[in-house]
């Protein structure tokens, strides 16, 4: 089990993505609010032809939402046919975990409880591993299986 | 073989869906070996590939089928109906394991051998075929084998989109490069190159939506099957014909589509047809007749529902609606037959008699209108009790491109499909009067009250100051009432390329979808379905007659103080004096580009989204860029006076003070101690062109003389411009219309008009009659042709 893993700080924290999962790391030009709707979606944001409906992974967890100066880097996925981009603070890298998933230890916080999966050893750290789709709240993630 | 087997699913399932018409096609006309064939290729087929693909239960049901129709082929039994119902339901069988196969789901562990049964246990019965319920002819279409089928291939619907996409990524280059192209110094050579560039991207642009398209075919595959089974349920005789099948439409219209269409269908057999006792009872024939057309018209594609059964019955729909509580009997006493005929559309209400199963579920028109207007239709009914009743459904030629307005709220763009837009006024209009009573607020426009709420507060905005007035557009909601939509502003009218948003956002309820445009800043698309429900408005159906019957109440509480009053719009005519116009006259205010007014002959008229309308004063000659309009409406037609200034809306006598008809006035009203010129009504739509522009005459004019090079490109023309439809060239006896009007400018055509019945005008070359018996007519005496030709249609 020597899976591909995005390594990357998301809302303050370590998390590993399955590399499949992710489509492609892009630098986020501007962002069209969109109104009427939950406050972690930042709003739409064009990329060429395709229209990202960015993620506000911070807003959702800790209800602080990211300042407009740090809304650089977001990772692209393509769940159930439309794409979206998940707002990170930093990457780190991209290679195999050789340690393979861990069963999560520790008292995890509350917020996180609901998104982690598993751990992954990764230069003697470990990373929280999440899927872009758990974000998208449990009804729109059954649509995407 | 994860292809094999994919490519197995899709062709049965493509196979399924148009060999149910056929079945139902051959049930009726048993004697068709073409079709019996196609049935008994299919069976063949799945039985070979299920073999190969190891999937035993496909197996065993075809081959079921194909032993029992390879008897028929052979002559040594015949088709009936509990047998064609086997078949059926063995097709449907596998339509299902198609189904469970393709999204991976487990087989359905429904035992088969009932099925199989049902077509052996027949063997014994009668041999005699029953009369067939359902008779299906289609108009148009490739029949049977012999024609050429057009090459294809099979494409993943991925493949298209990452097409289209890749194709809109060349539109927006373009876009820039044009952009960077303007700023620089302009070089001919790079600009000539340039231009071609963009010709053949939106070449190549249409030619991707192109492949999107569908043939109407595909939308019809599920109505013969939908008649034959809710027919025979119901113990009706159906003669279903399909027209148009050729027709293109969008794949996903079409899959928008087919359930309002089935809907309607059934609805069509189950409360308009009358049962066979019944029709017979009735006078009519004992087949119910349905027909369904389909027709592209602009960039709309028609398709029409007819049937002659007992159409809608609006006394009863009334009787409903009342006492159902929706309707007090005093506003029903005051509807117009539209206005009843409409109420079919209101939830809960429907004129069966009785729930049966097929029809009276819940489901009704209601949701089907909704459907259709989701996706930017419309819906119409031509209702003829006792005859029948016609259902028009117009829907875009596709999703993806509809006509939108971009309007501005809150600081931010949106765009909304400008067939839900009823009108456009600014907050500072005279017409327009904001009320607010407990926290409500209402927007009066010519005395009718629309809910009025700001976008800006159903998004959860804040409402920016601005120097200029701000917009109010009156927007039709699907289900309910038109409201009145505060915005900052209208900024323009666009051709949006839509595209459907990600789930998250499609939650919220109030988008319809999203669109790009050339700045490549995301827009979304309203929907004011949506934003109605947000907003929590009220769906009253009583309204609209309620608001229409205000003026009178007004008018009557000025008659108390003994002198008839009624509302008038004062202006400043383009001359300068100050005139009054009864408001009722008035269907809104405008203001055009002087680009726009053309002028034929003595008359102005204006050219305004694709329609010709005629003006009844000129407005030529008075230095102006912009003229105030004022459209006019006699009840059928319409008509804009063009004025200087709009100045308030006044009360003044229903009788002028003083009478003195002139010209387009009637006389003079003393109004507030000063003295204004009353225009005359009448005298205005009097002097407007006779023939409303682009009206229709009955009648279609038949030219006996196909050959004839005057007849085809002189007359021809001249009598299309009349509004008549022409035929060139006499139809074959069967489809020869008596209400035709035979048009010859020989004897001898005239000879053969008079055999098949029709009326005939005959043209002569000469311009004096040859003898006081020569009944022709000079064939350049226009008034002479055109009377003849109206005497001969009566």
């Amino acid at each position: 089990m020597t899976r591909l893993y995005l390594f990357a700080t998301l809302a303050g924290e370590r998390v590993a993505i399955m590399a499949e999962e992710v489509e492609a790391v892009v630098s986020l030009s501007d962002i069209s609010p969109v109104p009427g709707l939950g406050s972690h979606v930042a709003g739409l944001s064009a990329l060429r032809s395709r229209v990202l409906t960015v993620l506000d992974i911070a807003m959702l967890l800790h209800g602080t939402s990211t300042a407009v100066e740090q809304r650089q880097l977001a990772i692209i996925a393509e769940i159930g046919g439309h794409s979206y981009a998940l707002m990170v603070d930093g990457l780190s890298d991209i290679c195999r975990a050789s340690g393979g998933q861990q069963p999560l230890r520790g008292q995890l916080y509350p917020a996180w409880r609901l998104y982690a999966r598993a751990m992954v050893e990764h230069e003697g750290r470990s990373w929280l591993l999440v899927s872009p789709s758990a974000f998208l709240g449990s009804g729109i993630a059954d649509q995407a299986a | 073989m994860d292809e094999l087997l994919q490519e197995f699913i899709s062709e049965t399932q493509e196979t399924l869906e148009a060999l149910a018409g056929e079945v139902v096609a051959w049930e009726a006309d048993p004697s068709d070996r073409l079709r019996l064939d196609a049935i008994f290729r299919f069976f063949h087929t799945v039985k070979g590939s299920c073999g190969f693909l190891h999937l035993p239960r496909f197996e065993r049901l075809s081959h079921a089928a194909e032993d029992v129709l390879s008897d028929i082929r052979s002559g040594t039994r015949q088709p009936d109906a509990a047998m064609v119902n086997a078949v059926l339901g063995i097709m449907d069988r596998i339509a299902e394991l198609t189904q469970a196969i393709a999204v991976g789901a487990p087989l359905a562990q429904e035992d088969d051998d009932h099925l199989i049964a049902a077509l052996v246990a027949q063997q014994a019965g009668p041999v005699q075929a029953d009369a067939p319920a359902v008779t299906l002819q289609r108009g148009a279409g490739p029949q049977g084998a012999g024609q050429p089928v057009p090459r294809t291939i099979r494409l993943p619907l991925s493949l298209i989109d990452q097409l289209m996409n890749g194709v809109s990524d060349m539109v927006l280059a373009r876009n820039e490069l044009g952009r960077q192209l303007r700023d620089q110094a302009s070089d001919p050579a790079l600009g000539g190159a340039f231009e071609r560039l963009s010709a053949c991207v939106a070449n190549m642009r249409d030619a991707i939506s192109r492949t999107r398209m569908q043939r109407v075919d595909r939308l019809f595959a599920a109505i013969p099957r939908t008649v034959r089974d809710v027919s025979r349920e119901l113990g009706k005789l159906i003669d279903l014909r399909l027209e148009g099948g050729d027709v293109e439409m969008d794949r996903e219209m079409v899959e928008m589509v087919v359930d309002p269409l089935v809907h309607i269908v059934r609805n069509s057999i189950d409360h308009g047809i009358e049962t066979p006792e019944r029709r017979r009872a009735l006078g009519k024939p004992e087949t119910g007749r349905l027909r369904l057309e389909a027709r592209q018209s602009g960039n709309q594609i028609v398709i029409e529902i007819r049937d002659d059964g007992a159409g809608i019955d609006t006394a009863r729909l009334v009787e409903k609606a009342v006492s159902a509580g929706r309707l007090t009997p005093d506003a029903a006493a005051r509807m117009s037959e539209t206005e009843k005929i409409d109420l079919i559309f209101q939830p809960g209400l429907s004129t069966a008699q009785v729930v049966t199963a097929v029809s009276g579920r819940g489901v009704g028109m209601d949701v089907v209108r909704a459907n259709i207007e989701r996706i930017g239709g419309a819906i119409g009914l031509d209702n003829h009790p006792g005859r029948g009743l016609r259902i028009t459904l117009r829907v875009p030629l596709t999703l993806t491109i509809i006509p939108g307005l971009v309007l501005r709220a809150g600081g931010l763009d949106f765009a909304i499909p400008r067939a839900a837009v009823i009108e456009i006024l600014h907050d500072s209009n005279d017409m327009l009067r904001i009320g607010e009573v407990g926290g409500a607020r209402i927007a009066t426009i010519r005395n009718v009250r629309h809910s009025m709420v700001d976008l800006e507060d159903i998004l959860g905005l804040a409402i920016p100051a601005q120097p200029e007035p701000r917009a109010v557009m009156v927007v039709r909601a699907a289900s309910g009432l038109p409201f009145a939509l505060g915005v900052s502003a209208v900024e323009n009218h666009e051709e949006l390329v839509i595209r459907p948003a990600s789930p998250l956002v499609m939650a919220s309820g109030i988008y319809a979808g999203m669109t790009l445009p050339d700045n490549g800043r995301p827009m979304l698309l309203l929907d004011t379905t949506g934003l109605a429900r947000k907003a929590c408005l009220p769906e009253i159906a009583e309204n609209p007659v309620a608001g229409r019957n205000e003026p009178e109440v007004d008018a009557d509480a000025d008659t108390a103080e003994g002198l008839e009053m009624v509302a008038a719009l004062r202006f400043e005519a383009l001359s300068g004096e100050r005139r009054l116009i009864r408001l009722s006259l008035i269907e809104r205010v405008e203001e055009l580009d002087i680009d726009l007014f053309g002028r034929s002959g003595d008359h102005v008229f204006v050219r305004l989204e694709g329609r010709v309308i005629p003006v009844i004063n000129d407005c030529h000659g008075f230095g102006r860029d912009r003229i105030s309009v004022l459209r006019l409406r006699d009840g059928a037609r319409e008509a804009y006076y063009a004025v200087g200034v709009v100045l308030d809306i006044v009360q003044m006598p229903a009788v002028p003070d003083m009478i003195a008809m002139h010209g387009h006035l009637s006389g003079v009203c003393v109004v507030e101690g000063e003295h204004l010129e009353v225009m005359n009504a009448f005298a205005l739509f009097a002097s407007l062109p006779e023939e409303p522009l682009g009206h229709r005459h009955p009648g279609r004019c038949v030219l006996a003389d196909a050959e004839d090079d005057w007849a085809r490109e002189i007359l021809a023309p001249l009598l299309r411009h009349a509004g008549h439809e022409v035929l060139i060239g006499l139809p074959d006896g069967e489809t020869a219309d008596p209400a035709d009007i035979v048009l010859c400018t020989t004897s001898d055509a005239a000879q053969a008009a008079d055999i098949s019945g029709c009326r005939a005008v005959q043209l002569r070359a000469a311009a004096q009659p040859s003898g006081p018996q020569d009944a022709s007519i000079y064939r350049y005496d226009q008034h002479g042709l055109l009377a003849a030709i109206a005497g001969a249609g009566r």
